[in-house]
Formats: C-alpha cells, sequence, structure tokens
C-alpha cells in the first residue's frame, strides 16, 4: 500500500519536475543513477546473506530461545535475534503470534519486534556507507538499550 | 583482483557461503535463492521511487529551505515533520539512508536524521493495522506510545554527542578548510560518476592537485570555474 504511494509520489514528481526543467531532470535522472549504483551491489549482498540465514537455521530454534528458561534471558535473546536478522513484518508478525501462543514471554517478544526493525547488524555496513562508522555505532547500540528500555516498560505496563 | 575482493567484501562471503550450500545442501540453496529474490523484488519497488525522490529534492529544494525545516534550530516542529516523513514511509531501514543523507548534507540537523531513520523504521502506520491483527490493539498500542518518547530521546542524545565531522567517512576530514570550500563548490551528491566515492574524497583530491573540478558529471559548465 505505501510501496504504491511512494512509486506514485516519484511518478508524479518526476513529471512535474520534468515539465518544468528538462535540465534539472535530466541532472537529477544521472543523480538517482549514481546513488542507485554506489549501493547496489552492497544491498543484494547483504540480503542474499540473510536469505541463507533465514534458509538455514529452522523456526524452531528461535522458537526455543524465546519460549523457554528465565524471562530476562528470554528478552535478551529476543533482542539479539531481532538485532542480527531482518524479516519482513508481515512474516514477523505472525511469527511473534504463534511464538505467544506456544508460551514465549511478552517481553521477549516486544523486545524481538522492537530490535528487529530498529537495529540493523546486517544493514550496518549499508549504513556506515552513508555515516560513517561512528553515527553506525551509536545509533545502532543506542537502539538496542532503548529496544530493551521499550520491551521492560511493556512488561510493568501489560 | 585483490582490490575488487577487498572493495565487495559481504559479497565475496555471501558467493563463498552460497557455493558451499550448493556443495553440500542443494535444498537450502534453493530456499536461500527464493528468500533473496523476493527481498531483491521487494528491494526495487522501493529503492527506484526512493532514489529518485532523493535526487529530486537534490536538484529542486534549496539549502536554506531544508535548514529552516530539519535544521539545529527547527525545534519542535522539525522532529514532527521527521517522525511523519518516517511513519508514512515504505519499506526496510536501509531504504531511508538515502533519503536521510540526502536530507543531512542539504543542512538537517543530526537528531532530525536520527529520528526519520528511527520512525521509518519502526513506526509505520500499515504495520500497526498488522501488529493490531496479530498481536491485540494492548500490545501494538502500548509499544508504539512507548517507542515513540525513545525515538526523541535517541534523536536528542545523537545530537548531543555527534558533530558534522564525525559524520565524515574520510579519515582526513578536517584537513584543511580549503577542502571544505571545494566541497561547498561540489554538488554533494556522492555519485560516484567521478573516480572518487563522494564528493569530501572528490574535494580533497582537487585540493591536493589530485583531480580538478571538470572531472564532476554534476556540475554545469559554468559552475566549475574559478579553481
Amino acid at each position: 500500500m505505501t510501496t504504491i504511494i511512494l512509486i506514485s509520489l516519484a511518478v508524479v514528481s518526476f513529471l512535474v519536475s520534468a515539465t518544468k526543467s528538462k535540465s534539472k531532470t535530466l541532472m537529477s535522472l544521472k543523480i538517482a543513477k549514481g546513488l542507485f549504483l554506489s549501493i547496489f551491489i552492497q544491498i543484494i549482498s547483504v540480503m542474499a546473506l540473510i536469505g541463507l540465514m533465514l534458509a538455514v537455521i529452522p523456526q524452531q530454534t528461535i522458537e526455543n530461545l524465546l519460549g523457554s528458561g528465565n524471562e530476562l534471558l528470554s528478552t535478551f535473546y529476543g533482542a539479539l535475534i531481532g538485532t542480527v536478522t531482518i524479516i519482513p513484518g508481515f512474516i514477523a508478525f505472525p511469527l511473534s503470534k504463534s511464538l505467544y501462543e506456544s508460551g514465549a514471554h511478552l517481553i521477549a517478544i516486544a523486545a524481538f519486534i522492537t530490535t528487529l526493525t530498529m537495529v540493523g547488524f546486517a544493514t550496518i555496513p549499508i549504513e556506515r556507507k552513508y555515516f560513517g562508522n561512528k553515527f553506525t555505532i551509536y545509533r545502532n547500540s543506542l537502539s538496542f538499550v532503548f529496544a530493551i528500555c521499550i520491551a521492560l516498560g511493556m512488561g510493568l505496563i501489560l | 583482483m585483490k582490490k575488487i575482493i577487498l572493495k565487495n567484501k559481504i559479497l565475496t562471503i555471501t558467493l563463498f557461503l552460497y557455493l558451499s550450500v550448493l556443495i553440500f545442501n542443494p535444498t537450502v540453496f534453493s530456499k536461500a535463492l527464493s528468500i533473496t529474490w523476493g527481498f531483491i523484488l521487494e528491494m526495487l519497488q522501493v529503492m527506484i521511487p526512493i532514489m529518485v525522490i532523493s535526487s529530486l529534492i537534490t536538484v529542486w529544494i534549496s539549502r536554506e529551505v531544508i535548514m529552516k525545516h530539519f535544521g539545529q534550530g527547527s525545534g519542535i516542529k522539525g522532529k514532527g515533520i521527521s517522525l511523519l516523513i518516517g511513519a508514512f514511509s515504505a519499506g526496510p531501514i536501509y531504504a531511508a539512508f538515502p533519503m536521510a543523507k540526502t536530507l543531512l548534507d542539504k543542512g538537517a540537523s543530526i537528531g532530525n536524521i536520527v529520528i526519520i531513520i528511527s520512525s521509518w523504521a519502526v513506526i509505520k502506520v500499515p504495520m500497526l493495522l498488522v501488529e493490531i491483527n496479530f498481536l491485540g490493539p494492548a500490545f501494538a498500542g502500548t509499544r508504539y506510545l512507548l517507542t515513540i518518547p525513545f525515538i526523541l530521546l535517541l534523536g536528542f542524545v545523537m545530537d548531543k554527542a555527534l558533530k558534522y565531522s564525525d559524520l565524515s567517512c574520510d579519515k582526513n576530514f578536517g584537513i584543511a578548510e580549503k577542502t571544505e570550500e571545494i566541497y561547498e563548490r561540489l554538488p554533494k551528491v556522492n555519485c560516484g560518476l567521478c573516480a572518487y566515492k563522494s564528493c569530501r574524497e572528490m574535494a580533497l583530491a582537487v585540493y591536493e592537485g589530485r583531480a580538478v573540478l571538470n572531472e564532476c558529471a554534476v556540475l554545469k559548465d559554468g559552475e566549475k570555474d574559478g579553481i
């Protein structure tokens, strides 16, 4: 849905730009091509790596880590798994539900979902290419800590 | 050869892993390939429009406008717009990077960039609906209400902790004001069409006499004079 909006936005602004100035639009196309080519290989490699990881690690392993043992430990596991993987939301939410029903802790699931989206271990090589090492390390480690805070807060409230 | 491998470390590792999986476990290989293919389709749908919009921003919107809305003094309004941009965007977190970088180079504050990236990843209107559907409104609602203040806090801390100069990938940053002066004249799009990875590197090369502004593919002829 948002993808459709995004694509239409790009098409519309491109057409508006083209009617206003041909040379500026051509320049922007050149820039867009450069932007895309400069990061293309990196993104494909990272995604292939994640694809391989998801194919190798069975869902059962994730369920075991998030469900059993003590709550604090599984929260930490949840945050950790969320950090190192990128799973699209449409897979992650049904997965979380089945995890919850099979006995995973609520806090662990909250930590899992939050780090899954906010902290990207896999995307670090892409992020540092844009913003440098310091920014990337700061943002990801702070996000990790905050994600655990959010999860603990949810444990208190719910 | 060695240079190419070093430059594409991740690609090399990935290819190596895929090759070994192909030999030892072909089922996993084809499964991994189909998952990756899904990712790539999703990426192309999102990344191409993002790149187009980012470069249109580069060409059309002036530095002053961006600074006014996203810069150091933009206050609560700037933070609000940043949150909304993230919330109504599409695609995974890496799709936020080129857009955020474009705004950053045009004078947006580090805090607002961080807010855009984080809310892009976490606060999604359609995702909220999916989350409510599967995990219930109490869970999803609480998570969102807790996450928003933390994202603002994250932006605040990053703004205080980092300076613009920390963001440069160029280790020689700060070598000379002169480099900065040259950099200011470049388009700052890091398009890579010249021999350099970023406009900063190009500026350094011009400063050290290894390059001339003419090598920039984006600048127009009239803008290349003087150095």
